[in-house]
């Protein structure tokens, strides 16, 4: 896969993800500032290192698999590595402006 | 460098806190109606009554400590990122404890000389509680504040029921006769001050950031919170054991200033939260800790011009109510629709559409329901101080109301 298509693959697994919804703040992952990194280790393997809110979040498990099922329902993907951080932690400038908005910071 | 998270295994069976919820449902509204059929004692001021004995453990126990219990069944695993020791035990001290709160308060009721025996199983029922705790924390990798807050909540927990028995055995055998109101003045204080407060401060410092997304804040103050109040548990009741007034004097001070840090600390936290509209229930949550502050300062006032006595009663039910119960009901209106969403929707998260945390619990009834518990509170503490009958049945048929729609609106949770 050349450059550019690798780079459009991974900005539609980005917009895919924002499917996901945190479902207390109504925001999803993506403008939340949770995912930290997004690549494609192999051609049709996706890895993602994304971290929470806050650590023991209660919604942990949930928002995992749901950033997993996102992207493994794409054609493109047949496999998503889903790795999840407290390093470095998450802060509200991690947040995209749309994210800020939402929340009224903006 | 990215820094992987410690696992903390599997979310609790929504079952387990659920049992605890339903039964503190049904024992809400049972103690408020209790309560309002025995106005006339409490306005005259007859606490020590078998009816209100029954009403009021039926409330303490049956609905504040059984709330406690399923609620820490969620937020340990949350708060300490280590999964219950084990969940088969907690159905069975759900049993155990659920058996001994009813029949404790039945008994209380119809024939209190008998209730030693429904007061040791549900002593059993909240020792294999403690225990449970106990293994629990143990598991936790890096003890912190919250820890010490929890933990010094069981002990207080683990006294107070000890007290509570040595009471019973004390009012069955003579034992100990002389000790009675030193006993129960202590029973009193740690039950309500020792483990309630101390363990919604703990969960304070978890749920607050965390409704609030508040992030960047300092958790300095919060040593000297506990400092603070602790020191003034124990003043206080040296106090009753060495009959020494000005122990006692400043007892109430220190808890009044640990719990003003406390206030103080919890401001400072939501000053950096990143939502800036917070949740209804969540501001009715911070709204009892302004009332916790109020009761403080009249409870140390009362102490300092020495009418403590006098104000006894209504202090304590507006302690119980306006700062430990309207805490309590603040943050299971938000902890409930998290436990029943995580039950329903977590598997189809990013899969399928699936409703907010707000869609599953009717919101718009947080308001009315809200304010009715505190009016219907602040009436009943104005019917005792004042002796108005009246007044205390206009409060108390509100509280029984509000104890109704509130049960209602959790258990409509379920149909979500």
């Amino acid at each position: 896969m050349d450059v550019q298509n690798q780079a459009e693959l991974l900005d539609k697994i980005r917009n895919n993800l924002k499917r996901v919804l945190d479902p207390e703040l109504k925001l999803n992952v993506v403008d939340l500032g949770l995912i930290y990194d997004l690549s494609l280790v192999e051609e049709r393997v996706a890895a993602i290192t994304m971290t929470l809110t806050t650590p023991g979040c209660p919604l942990h498990d949930s928002i995992v698999s749901g950033v997993k099922y996102c992207v493994e329902e794409m054609e493109e993907i047949d496999r998503a590595e889903v790795q999840l951080v407290w390093e470095p932690a998450w802060s509200p400038d991690k947040m995209t402006e749309d994210g800020l908005r939402t929340l009224g910071r903006l | 460098m990215f820094m992987t998270p410690q696992s903390i295994g599997s979310e609790t069976n929504i079952k387990l806190p659920f049992s605890f919820i339903l039964f503190s449902i049904l024992a809400i509204i049972v103690s408020q109606v209790l309560f309002l059929f025995h106005g006339e004692a409490l306005i005259n001021g007859q606490f020590r009554i078998p009816a209100i004995w029954s009403a009021a453990h039926l409330f303490i126990l049956g609905w504040a400590l059984m709330i406690a219990m399923g609620a820490m069944y969620q937020l340990v695993p949350v708060a300490f990122l280590t999964a219950i020791w084990n969940e088969t035990f907690g159905f069975i001290q759900f049993a155990v404890t659920a058996l001994g709160v009813t029949t404790f308060a039945i008994t209380l009721y119809v024939a209190p000389h008998l209730a030693l025996v429904p007061g040791l199983v549900m002593l059993l029922g909240i020792l294999m509680f403690l225990f449970q705790m106990g293994m629990t924390l143990r598991k936790q990798a890096e003890p912190n504040i919250l820890t010490l807050f929890v933990g010094t909540a069981l002990i207080c927990l683990f006294l107070t029921i000890l007290l509570g028995i040595t009471l019973v055995i004390s009012m069955k055998t003579g034992f100990a006769g002389e000790l009675y109101p030193l006993l129960f003045k202590s029973h009193l204080l740690l039950g309500t001050a020792g483990w309630f407060t101390l363990l919604i401060f703990g969960f304070s410092y978890k749920m607050a950031p965390m409704f609030s997304l508040s992030h960047g804040y300092e958790m300095k103050l919060a040593k000297y919170v506990y400092g603070f109040y602790v020191s003034g548990l124990v003043f206080i009741i040296g106090s009753f054991f060495l009959n020494q007034v000005i122990l006692q004097k400043f007892g109430f001070f220190l808890l009044l200033i640990g719990f003003s840090s406390f206030l103080w600390h919890i401001v400072t936290i939501i000053k950096k939260r990143i939502k800036k509209k917070l949740d209804r229930p969540f501001s009715f949550a911070l709204l009892a800790i302004l009332f916790g502050e109020i009761i403080h300062l009249l409870a140390f006032m009362a102490v300092m011009t020495n009418h403590f006595s006098s104000f006894v009663g209504p202090l304590m039910v507006a302690y119980l109510m306006l700062w430990i119960a309207l805490s309590i009901i603040g943050y299971l209106y938000k902890i409930v629709p998290f436990l029943w969403w995580t039950h329903k929707y977590s598997k189809i998260i990013g899969k399928a559409d699936v409703p907010t945390m707000k869609d599953m619990i009717n919101e718009k009834l947080a308001l009315p329901l809200f304010i009715g518990f505190i009016l219907g509170i602040a009436i009943v503490s104005f019917g005792l101080v004042w002796k108005v009958t009246l007044l205390f049945y206009i409060g108390q048929i509100t509280v029984t109301i509000a104890s109704i729609v509130f049960g209602m609106a959790i258990l409509a949770v379920m149909k979500k």
